[in-house]
């Protein structure tokens, strides 16, 4: 099947591409955090670690896959292949997703956490909607420098709701914005059906979006600058 | 294989190829010759599905192109002008990954190496290929699913006269195969070489649409240059089919006085020079 083959070299590329071992690396700088802070803000350090590292980490290298390979005129390849959008979009984001769950599932049995599944489905949650947004992203952009601007109001719009909602800072209503629902299942709190219901919607929508602009990348011909 | 009416498609409110019809039969090497900006990759791009705002019919394959689905892909093989590969791979590794993106089963891969000449470098990462190299790896990139139809972007742009040769074998060998092959090119003797039949396009028209040779013939007969010494040098030419009526040639002959004698035909070039008042080059 299409869909695993390009699954599984997404992760080759990512493995060559030394994305493994990066991940490795830091896995083991936040394990030592996690292992040096106190043991009751275990729980908090490792939510905020995860939502911040594994499961956002779709938002910069999404981003720099999509620029790598339109350098390379690749997209012009897959333009002219029998790949789908949606297989293309898949086997990127599940692939990347791959990396958040594992490094997740690491950092939540560390700080030991309740409700280990709703931090691990939160997360794949959550790197899917990063993921998508980088795509998105990605789509209009030609450099690097470029690139990490328009992260800007992403981060804005995403990490700081989400950090103020894990402090219980915000509104009561907010804890109704996606990211925030997203942000209270990497915590091990089980969400509202509605919460979830919102996100999931939310990520249709941008697979949607992610379609189009996969389509665009692929009938323009132009490169980038790295 | 490939059937064009009334083909129209512009970027902006002004025509960029204009009322264009011609068919392609299967098994033919079909050039699509004209200066740079003519509408030749734009031609190419709608026969390829990536351009579906047309307007008129192109029907490649039995599949109207605007109406095109993904498994329209299974059967055609693009070779762009640029390296479309992911440079961290080893030429091998690329192959092996689009080979995998089709559900036809690939050609051999060690197999097509060695016909470019790369089984040496199979397993060196794309970056350390120099232009040509990666040239004919993505020429074999192209022919991994053996399609029925090849559309070829400059195959031969930045290449030495010696894996010129090998590109042009390849396409030739493809050709035997069965292959249809469209060539976009402003190589003038590659068309002449490879093509059985080229379109001279020119401000988003065919201007003449024959075999290079048919269009050679159509400008007149090859011409015969002679020169001779009479205190100084002095040459004259005549066509060649009246070369038994030139009196002063048979005297020059007779007396062996000539000093050089070349006949020249018309190029490609000069055709179209003759009909569009533009050059190829």
């Amino acid at each position: 099947m299409r869909l695993s083959r390009l699954f599984l070299w997404d992760i080759r590329f990512q493995r060559k591409y030394g994305f493994y071992f990066l991940y490795a690396v830091l896995t083991a700088i936040y394990a030592f955090i996690l292992f040096a802070v106190p043991g009751s803000w275990k729980e908090k350090t490792a939510a905020i670690l995860i939502f911040s590292d594994p499961a956002a980490m779709g938002l910069f290298f999404m981003g720099a896959i999509i620029l790598l390979e339109k350098s390379q005129h690749t997209p012009c390849a897959f333009a002219v292949s029998p790949v789908r959008e949606a297989e293309y979009i898949i086997a990127k984001a599940g692939s990347l997703c791959a990396i958040s769950f594992i490094v997740a599932a690491i950092l939540a049995l560390i700080a030991n956490v309740d409700n280990l599944h709703i931090v691990l489905l939160g997360t794949i949650l959550s790197s899917t909607i990063f993921t998508l947004l980088s795509m998105i992203t990605a789509t209009k952009i030609s450099s690097l420098n470029q690139f990490i601007l328009w992260t800007i109001p992403i981060e804005i719009v995403c990490f700081v709701p989400a950090m103020l909602h894990l402090f219980e800072i915000t509104p009561t209503w907010l804890r109704y914005y996606p990211i925030n629902v997203c942000m209270d299942m990497v915590s091990g709190y089980a969400p509202p059906i509605t919460g979830i219901l919102e996100v999931i919607v939310l990520i249709v929508i941008l697979l949607v979006f992610s379609k189009k602009s996969v389509l665009k990348i692929w009938r323009s011909m132009g490169g980038v600058k790295l | 294989m490939i059937q064009v009416k009334n083909l129209s498609f512009s970027y902006t409110k002004q025509p960029f190829i204009s009322d264009m019809s011609f068919s392609v039969s299967s098994g033919e090497i079909f050039g699509f010759l004209g200066p740079s900006g003519a509408g030749k990759s734009t031609l190419q791009k709608v026969l390829i599905g990536m351009l579906t705002t047309y307007q008129g019919s192109a029907i490649v394959n039995g599949v109207e192109c605007r109406e095109r689905t993904k498994n329209f892909y299974e059967n055609i093989g693009v070779d762009f002008e640029f390296s479309t590969m992911y440079e961290k791979l080893t030429a091998k590794e690329n192959l092996r990954f689009f080979s995998s993106l089709y559900e036809k089963k690939s050609r051999p891969i060690e197999q097509l190496l060695e016909k470019a000449g790369l089984e040496h470098d199979a397993d060196k990462r794309v970056s350390d290929y120099s232009k040509g190299m990666k040239a004919r790896l993505n020429f074999i990139k192209a022919l991994l699913h053996d399609p029925l139809l090849l559309c070829l972007d400059e195959p031969t742009s930045g290449l030495d006269p010696t894996n010129s040769r090998v590109m042009k074998d390849m396409i030739l060998e493809e050709k035997a195969k069965g292959k249809t092959i469209l060539l976009t090119t402003h190589n003038m003797q590659d068309a002449a070489e490879l093509c059985d039949r080229v379109a001279f396009i020119v401000g988003g028209k065919i201007c003449a649409l024959d075999s290079p040779h048919k269009l050679i013939m159509s400008k007149g007969a090859t011409t015969v240059t002679y020169t001779w010494m009479e205190n100084e040098e002095h040459s004259a030419s005549c066509p060649l089919d009246c070369l038994s009526a030139d009196e002063q040639l048979k005297r020059l002959i007779a007396e062996n006085r000539l000093q050089s004698i070349h006949s020249s035909e018309p190029t490609l070039n000069d055709i179209f020079m003759d009909l569009t008042g533009r050059t190829l080059l």
